[in-house]
């Protein structure tokens, strides 16, 4: 989980100091990356690794889910998708063409939606409006280049083509040849400036599959969106990345927008690279394609603080599935002293075979097939998780009771030396062997700058390492308790059908949350 | 792919969805099965041709984009991939190697020939239940525990696993850890003990994993899937995991003959990388294995797999507010001589992503779904074709229509030649990604060898690709795609779908028990 990408970091710092003795690396115990920060704000963190003349390139927005509010919830991530839409000038036989075109079906989609919310909808007007649209739309397709952005890369050679979005970054990832930087400078220095709401329902539609997918239909995703929904009551980490089904459906092109212009700078934006490039070479490339894009005031921070929890919260999932149970404590964000030792505490509990959720659970009681325990840290205050499936017969409340126990035990007596120490052993192997990615490499520079700063991995290794025992039973004592707890379980459906609520373009129109 | 907030927790795969949603990863995927056999490729001494694409752009781009980036002129790749030696040791033990020092990192990949295919079908899961307990269940020399111990000590890992048709054994150490590991690894391929406890432990699991396939809708499909494309009696039809019945039957006996008949010198072909000294691994090599003999192998016969092709359709109820569905029936064998037609021409009609048509259709142009891809995914022997796509129950009939109409349209319109030419750039333009790292690159050779590829495979990768041509094209796709006699099978409600199923044909149900 996020632990994993500091403890990868952590051991980089090893790493040059190995390398140092070869003289690879220059001096100091620090991650070396280089960084350029544009007039716009735009920065650019780069790191060279020449052994394979490829690439692996981030652009990263620092804007997730948390920056959303009720009503348009999923924005984020329905904006990640639309990215590979294309722009004014990919994905369009000709833009100027398409624009009114483009303008027309906005128009019809609100006055559809207007008619359908009156009290007595005429429906033979939304029939006639609905025919005029799909007319509009079938010119439409005929002006599109379809998927254009991702054709070009795949055509050039670019691989691990992909992007996500988390609640608090949103990510864009493409690996390339070496000498194929410039076409990623063209095409996503247009994508930052030009972007186009292209085929924006239809993919509206595309996501709710997704949602369905992922959340609606899998017993872990539908487990974990209800358990984050009862931890949090007031902070905006209580809604899914993907956004609560009602909203998705009813997202409307404005309020993207809107939300794009805010959020979708370059001052709100970091380049990472990594790979085998020239740094000056690139910072020449960059100025060149995207110095010309304005920046926006500086977006807000989040200002809803989380309200401490005063006693256990419980909630149940029905599904047509075995059970599984899923804890969760509130913790503070990055940058916390105890973080370091939480993670430490997550590694205990469940890494490998020797983790004590794995050998009381798994390998002693017999109670579980999966026992595992993550600490998540995020840009605020975030939680401590712990999730497991109970082996049948054994209940939930046999597995609950297992987890409890395990906590208090290390509320009790502190954690052995050779625990201690073969976690630190792992994180240090884990990041050399990270350092064989570039990719990897360019996802963790990424993630910590859109979380704080990258340098807070140059800072982590001293920190961890200065954990002891004691820190760890005292975390455990102060986060890990009964009042900070909220448990989600998930418990076999007996009888019913799951209902689907309708499934038209509705845009605007509220709809009814299953 | 990001590692952060996405994990595989032992057999369970966990997306935390707060915080990741990912907008192609599971295209990605997709694309990767096709891709399984195919990223074992490379190549040894050929430059690679970057510089421009290797086919000339056919029709000028229809954006202002395009066109601008077609005058964009880019400097060839210069990369001469790493040479890989291939030694094969007095035991018959196979060994390609490539050292590696950039870091102090060390790692192993063995493939072994055995496989689920080779178990009798009343003790389904054998072959599963012994690769896993090689491992889990320590040696005579080591018990579980310490080794565990060991290894997580020292962030090490050794790993072994039996699938369908091949066994696999990992090693991952430090450099300064080398002996130790190889000494872990070479006792737990040679004298496993297989213990009475971790056995149960194992077999338990097994049933829980069984038990709670019916959770997921995708797993429910591709057991179904599998058993309708062959027929019963193939061992290609059963789970690897075995069945509840056939578990309980396996003995500690039968795992040890298990692994009495497979596990020899001989049978192993390993891929060795990192930083180590070429001379010194293969002497500890020797030290580790020593006394391990040579022996001869009677592997069972296999029955062929019948080709048969007959169109029907298949319906499993649940609860669910999304149909899953996985339509297909016989496709290649790896060693076909058909495989880089057939990978191309299944790239432009659902493996390659964005570019494919299936998708392109299904889910860019009408937003019926998150996924839809097609796949061959080749065995030993015929493996299976097959489109899957989840998509809400009341567009079910459509989805599948559309499929349906793309397999036709390709097996009777010749593609374009600018489709040609994309699918064909792709696959040489991303060739370099083949070679990221040395253990990559191995364990391609160590695949390339176990599969009975041609050794030279790399070299000729490029040209194989290169001289496809839209005749190819058709000729394949005519004859390994036959819309007409596809197998549809649907999980979700059938009640609920836009028309009803058996406009494909008669339905079958199955119960999920």
């Amino acid at each position: 989980m996020r632990k994993k990408a500091l403890a990868s970091i952590f051991s980089v710092i090893m790493l040059v100091m190995l390398f140092t003795t070869r003289g690879i690396y220059a001096e100091s115990l620090k991650l070396d990356v280089k960084e350029h920060v544009f007039k716009n704000g735009l920065k650019l963190l780069m790191f060279e690794k020449h052994d394979v003349p490829i690439v692996c390139v981030r652009i990263n927005y620092k804007v997730g889910s948390v920056d959303e509010r009720p009503g348009i919830t999923g924005v984020s991530h329905l904006f990640e998708h639309m990215m590979f839409k294309g722009t004014k000038i990919f994905g369009t036989k000709d833009f100027a063409a398409e624009k009114p075109l483009l303008d027309k079906e906005d128009d019809l989609v609100i006055r559809i939606s207007a008619e359908r919310n009156k009290d007595i909808p005429d429906t033979k007007k939304i029939a006639s409006l609905e025919k005029e649209l799909e007319e509009v739309r079938r010119k439409l397709r005929d002006s599109v280049v379809k998927d254009e952005v991702f054709a070009l890369y795949f055509r050039h050679g670019a691989a691990g083509l992909n992007a996500a979005t988390s609640s608090d970054g949103t990510y864009y990832f493409c690996n390339l040849p070496a000498n194929k930087l410039e076409l990623w400078a063209f095409i996503e220095s247009d994508r930052m400036k030009n972007l186009v709401l292209r085929e924006f329902y239809s993919e509206r539609d595309v996501v709710m599959e997704e949602r369905r997918l992922r959340t609606e239909n899998s017993p872990f995703g539908l487990l974990m969106e209800q358990l984050n929904a009862v931890s949090f009551i007031a902070h905006p980490y209580r809604w899914p990345t993907i956004g609560w089904r009602s909203d998705v459906q009813n997202i409307t092109k404005a309020e993207t927008a809107e939300y794009i212009k805010k959020y979708y700078a370059p001052n709100n934006a970091v380049i990472v690279m990594v790979g085998d490039f020239n740094p000056d070479t690139a910072i020449k490339l960059v100025e060149q394609y995207f110095s010309n894009i304005p920046s926006q005031p500086a977006p807000p921070r989040v200002k809803t603080v989380e309200p401490e929890q005063r006693g256990e919260r419980r909630t149940e999932v029905e599904f047509e599935s075995n059970p599984y149970i899923a804890i969760s404590y509130h913790i503070p964000q990055i940058g916390h002293p105890d973080l370091y030792a939480l993670d430490v505490l997550a590694s205990l509990l469940s890494d490998g075979r020797t983790s004590r959720l794995y050998k009381s659970l798994v390998e002693n009681k017999r109670i579980a097939v999966m026992a595992h325990a993550f600490n998540q840290i995020s840009k605020y205050p975030d939680s401590f998780v712990l999730l497991a499936a109970p082996r049948a017969p054994h209940t939930v409340e046999e597995i609950e009771s297992a987890l409890y126990e395990e906590i208090e035990k290390l509320k009790n007596a502190p954690p052995s030396d050779w625990e201690l120490q073969k976690i630190k052993n792992q994180l240090e192997a884990e990041f050399i062997r990270g350092l064989n990615s570039a990719s990897g490499l360019a996802n963790e520079i990424g993630e910590f700058e859109v979380l704080a700063d990258w340098r807070y991995i140059n800072t982590f290794m001293d920190k961890l390492s200065q954990v002891t025992a004691e820190d760890v039973m005292r975390v455990a004592k102060k986060y890990l308790v009964k009042r900070n707890r909220t448990v989600a379980t998930l418990i076999k459906k007996e009888h019913g059908k799951a209902e689907e609520t309708k499934e038209t373009h509705k845009a605007g129109l509220p709809m009814t949350i299953d | 792919m990001y590692k952060l907030k996405v994990g595989k927790f032992g057999d369970f795969n966990v997306i935390i969805n707060k915080y990741f949603v990912f907008s192609l990863v599971v295209i990605a995927y997709a694309f990767s099965i096709v891709h399984s056999a195919n990223l074992f490729a490379q190549t040894q001494s050929h430059e690679l041709g970057h510089e421009r694409p290797a086919v000339p752009p056919v029709t000028s781009p229809e954006s202002e984009g395009g066109k601008k980036v077609s005058q964009f002129k880019f400097k060839p790749l210069n990369f001469v991939p790493p040479k890989v030696d291939r030694i094969v040791m007095e035991n018959g033990m196979i060994l390609y190697l490539l050292e590696d020092h950039n870091l102090p990192i060390f790692n192993m990949v063995a493939r072994m020939r055995t496989g689920a295919i080779y178990e009798p079908p009343e003790k389904a899961g054998l072959a599963n239940l012994t690769g896993y307990v090689m491992r889990s269940g320590g040696t005579p020399s080591m018990q579980a525990d310490k080794m565990n111990e060991e290894l997580e000590f020292m962030a090490a890992s050794v790993e072994t696993s039996i699938d369908r048709e091949s066994g696999n054994a990992t090693l991952s150490v430090l450099k300064k850890d080398i002996g130790k590991g190889l000494k872990i690894f070479a006792d737990v391929l040679m004298h496993p003990a297989f213990p009475e406890d971790k056995i149960q432990m194992r077999k338990d699991e097994v049933v829980e994993i069984i038990r709670r396939e019916n959770d997921n809708p995708s797993q429910i499909a591709n057991r179904e899937f599998r058993k309708i494309i062959y027929d019963s009696k193939h061992p290609y039809s059963r789970r690897v995991e075995g069945s509840l019945g056939s578990i309980e039957k396996i003995t500690r006996e039968d795992m040890i003959a298990f692994h009495k008949k497979y596990f020899h010198p001989n049978n192993i072909i390993l891929g060795i990388s990192g930083d180590f000294n070429k001379e010194e691994i293969i002497k500890k090599l020797n030290e580790v294995f020593a006394g391990w003999k040579k022996e001869d192998i009677q592997f069972p016969e296999v029955p062929k797999v019948e080709r048969h092709f007959e169109r029907s359709v298949y319906n499993i109820y649940k609860d669910i507010n999304q149909a899953n569905v996985m339509m297909g029936h016989l496709g290649i064998h790896r060693r076909s001589p058909d495989y880089f037609p057939v990978t191309i021409m299944n790239f432009i009609l659902g493996g390659g992503s964005f570019n494919a048509r299936i998708l392109s259709r299904i889910r860019s142009d009408e937003g019926l779904a998150y996924s839809a891809f097609s796949a061959f995914q080749t065995s030993q022997d015929l493996g299976m074709f097959f489109v899957s796509c989840q998509t809400k129950l009341e567009s079910t009939n459509r989805a599948i229509s559309i499929a349906l109409e793309e397999l036709d349209k390709m097996r009777n319109t010749p593609v374009g030649d600018e489709e040609l030419a994309q699918a064909k750039e792709t696959f040489m333009n991303q060739f370099i990604f083949k070679f990221v790292t040395s253990a990559n690159i191995v364990g391609q050779k160590v695949e390339i060898e176990y599969e009975g590829l041609p050794l030279n495979y790399l070299e000729t990768y490029l040209d194989n690709v290169k001289a496809i041509t839209r005749d190819d094209i058709q000729r394949v796709a005519k004859k390994y795609l036959h819309p007409d006699e596809i197998k549809i099978l649907v999980v979700g409600d059938k009640e609920r779908f836009d028309k009803p199923l058996n406009n494909f044909g008669k339905v079958n149900l199955i119960e999920l028990k």
